[in-house]
């Protein structure tokens, strides 16, 4: 079994308050890192909330968990990471994915292959920080002659958020980690496929990140609250990976209420397998016992993400000093 | 004599993250009033290394830019100046213009029709305030400049940075801008500079290259009107045939650093600053290699406060 380490999830939807509490309180309790993950449309810097949580928790490692590289030239992608590298070395990782689709549609950004792009991506920011003098034009990356000025002195990890799989083959080939989310027995499948990859590289197997969103729940009320979430997580979920879990049919049906009635109405489709799929919801002992149970799976760190609970800075204590004594 | 001028200094190229902090505050303890971090495509990204000068720093104004709406989307742009903003305060100006354009073709991006630039670069003005507005933050937008079509724009943000240190340039672009300074708009300029009291060779050989970047980047009707166009020319086409304007520093002409920069004894600083402030200049921002070290930043600002 493997060993899994626990670690704290925020997007860039937060505020600049509740970033700084959340950093905060996962630096003064045993988790491992701290994931900041790109809302697109969100009116945010990632980027600088990121820098953030490193100010608000410099003992932990931090990470971009993720944002897309069909958002922003690679130029600024690769000198982001190197900035948030030195700011904090050794402690950084730079978490790359697509993105969701329907957010894309949103902002008229139009791209075939993902696959190929993130592989190329993946590439040109390895060669940019290695110095070399680059030339592109293919897999929506354009450079001619370019050349950083910085030299990164540790390597920077590339971590893929990725989900079908094919992207996951991709993960496994050439990432330093990958980030799953789904439900868990999607993410048996996922990490099977990612490591059936290792024979086709000499470095170590990408480290394995699932990021599952986590409620801690008391009362009778906090489930109506979880299955509301859940709910709301089932329908972002792509096809590809609801095919891979063994609740489809269930997933789909909640996904269709949500598309005619909103995702409050959808809730009250959600049944209890279902919620025990999507999300991790219960006490903090039942909490962590999943947690554990995903290093059977192969999973090397999870991810404690939001909504955390009702009161999201008691939670995520709660659930870190379960952890540290389990 | 300077009193009625804002001194700052542009940070951020070829150096690290620690390195620019240290530099900025040493600007900040030795009185001048602004810290530029500029952005380009091969250095550090800007807005991430101004929230490291801003933690590091209580007093001095902070300048991000100028950041290029064509390399990033002015969504963006305003969400890092919201950002940093609310973390903290409002010590921030912005400035946008188009940037280096050898070094934005390096990275993809050919700008195409140049007639088109300007209503570019005014049209990312409007989107960046409108959503400072929703903010509810007031933050001054300047225009970074240089050619004719540019200045056309300029009346409509709260300042122009000109990229000219040369005397009669600034005139002329004052007067081809019909740029009105008032205290609804700033003029002010940002050139290379190395401000020094004992010259060093590899210093100055920095300030050249900076130097000769501006010259290659200037319209052709200025230069011509400098009556340096040939010269220029000629700099291309070596630059054209070498990998990077460093490899060919020696053989860019001396006269191109007293045209494009800001390179002068401390002594012959106070005649041009107050020829400056004749002009209606009122904001003078000294760029690089005048962030080289802790030494060349002491250096700038003793020979400032000597002015003051």
């Amino acid at each position: 079994m493997t060993s899994v380490s626990l670690s704290v999830g925020l997007t860039s939807s937060a505020t600049d308050a509740e970033i700084a509490s959340i950093a905060s309180c996962a630096e003064q309790n045993p988790v491992h890192g701290i994931w900041t993950g790109e809302d697109i449309g969100s009116n945010k810097d990632i980027f600088l909330q990121t820098y953030s949580v490193m100010k608000h928790a410099p003992s932990k490692y931090v990470g971009i968990g993720i944002t897309s590289p069909l958002l922003r030239n690679i130029t600024t992608i690769a000198r982001v990471a190197e900035t948030l590298s030195e700011a904090n070395p050794t402690r950084f990782r730079l978490g790359l994915g697509v993105g969701g689709l329907r957010d894309l549609e949103r902002l008229g950004i139009a791209f075939t292959r993902p696959v190929q792009r993130l592989e190329s991506t993946v590439d040109a920011l390895r060669e940019i920080w290695a110095g070399e003098v680059l030339s592109r034009n293919s897999e929506g990356i354009e450079l001619r002659q370019y050349q950083a000025r910085y030299r990164p002195e540790t390597v920077i990890p590339v971590y893929l958020g990725v989900r079908g799989p094919s992207l996951l083959k991709l993960a496994g080939k050439i990432a330093d980690g990958v980030i799953l989310s789904g439900p868990v027995s999607y993410i048996e499948k996922a990490v099977r496929i990612v490591q059936n990859q290792r024979t086709r590289r000499t470095s170590r197997p990408p480290r394995v990140v699932a990021w599952l969103p986590t409620i801690l729940t008391g009362r009778k009320a906090d489930i109506k609250f979880a299955k509301t979430v859940t709910a709301t997580v089932v329908a972002d979920t792509p096809r590809s990976v609801l095919e891979m879990s063994d609740v489809d049919d269930d997933a789909i049906r909640v996904q269709d209420v949500a598309r005619r009635r909103g995702y409050a109405a959808a809730s009250s489709s959600v049944t209890d397998e279902l919620l025990n799929h999507f999300t991790i919801a219960g006490g903090a002992d039942h909490i962590c016992s999943v947690f554990q149970s995903l290093g059977k799976l192969g999973v090397e760190e999870v991810v404690f993400g939001p909504p955390y609970g009702r009161r999201p800075l008691a939670s995520i204590q709660e659930v870190a000093e379960t952890w540290a004594r389990t | 004599m300077g009193k009625n001028l804002k001194f700052g200094i542009s940070v951020n190229a070829n150096d690290s993250l620690r390195g620019t902090v240290e530099k900025a505050k040493v600007a900040e303890s030795s009185g001048l009033d602004y810290v530029w971090v500029s952005d380009s495509t091969v250095q550090l990204y800007a807005p991430i290394v101004a929230a490291a000068i801003a933690s590091h720093t209580t007093r001095i104004r902070l300048g991000l830019g100028l950041m290029s709406p064509l390399l990033h989307d002015p969504q963006q742009i305003a969400n890092s100046l919201i950002t940093l903003c609310k973390e903290y305060g409002t010590r921030f100006d912005l400035c946008i213009g188009t940037g280096d354009r050898s070094q934005l073709f390096r990275a993809g991006l050919d700008l195409g029709n140049t007639l088109s630039l300007p209503a570019a670069i005014d049209k990312a003005r409007t989107a960046i305030a409108s959503e400072i507005r929703h903010a509810h933050l007031k933050t001054r937008i300047w225009l970074g400049a240089q050619g004719p079509k540019m200045l056309r724009i300029a009346s409509n943000f709260d300042g122009i940075l000109l990229n000219y240190s040369n005397p009669e340039m600034i005139r002329w672009a004052i007067t081809r801008g019909k740029l009105r300074a008032g205290p609804k708009f700033t003029v002010g300029i940002s050139a290379p500079s190395y401000v020094h009291s004992t010259m060093r060779s590899d210093i100055f050989e920095l300030a050249k290259v900076a130097s000769a970047i501006v010259a290659l980047g200037t319209t052709r009707s200025v230069l011509r009107r400098m009556g340096i166009l040939d010269e220029i020319d000629l700099l291309r086409e070596k630059a054209d045939r070498s990998p990077s304007l460093e490899e060919i520093s020696s053989e860019i002409p001396s006269q191109i650093a007293s045209d494009f920069s800001i390179t002068k004894k401390p002594n012959d600083l106070p005649s041009y600053i107050q020829e400056l402030s004749r002009l209606g200049v009122r904001h003078a921002v000294f760029g690089y290699p005048q962030c080289h070290s802790v030494e060349t930043v002491k250096e700038l600002a003793d020979a400032l406060a000597r002015i003051r």
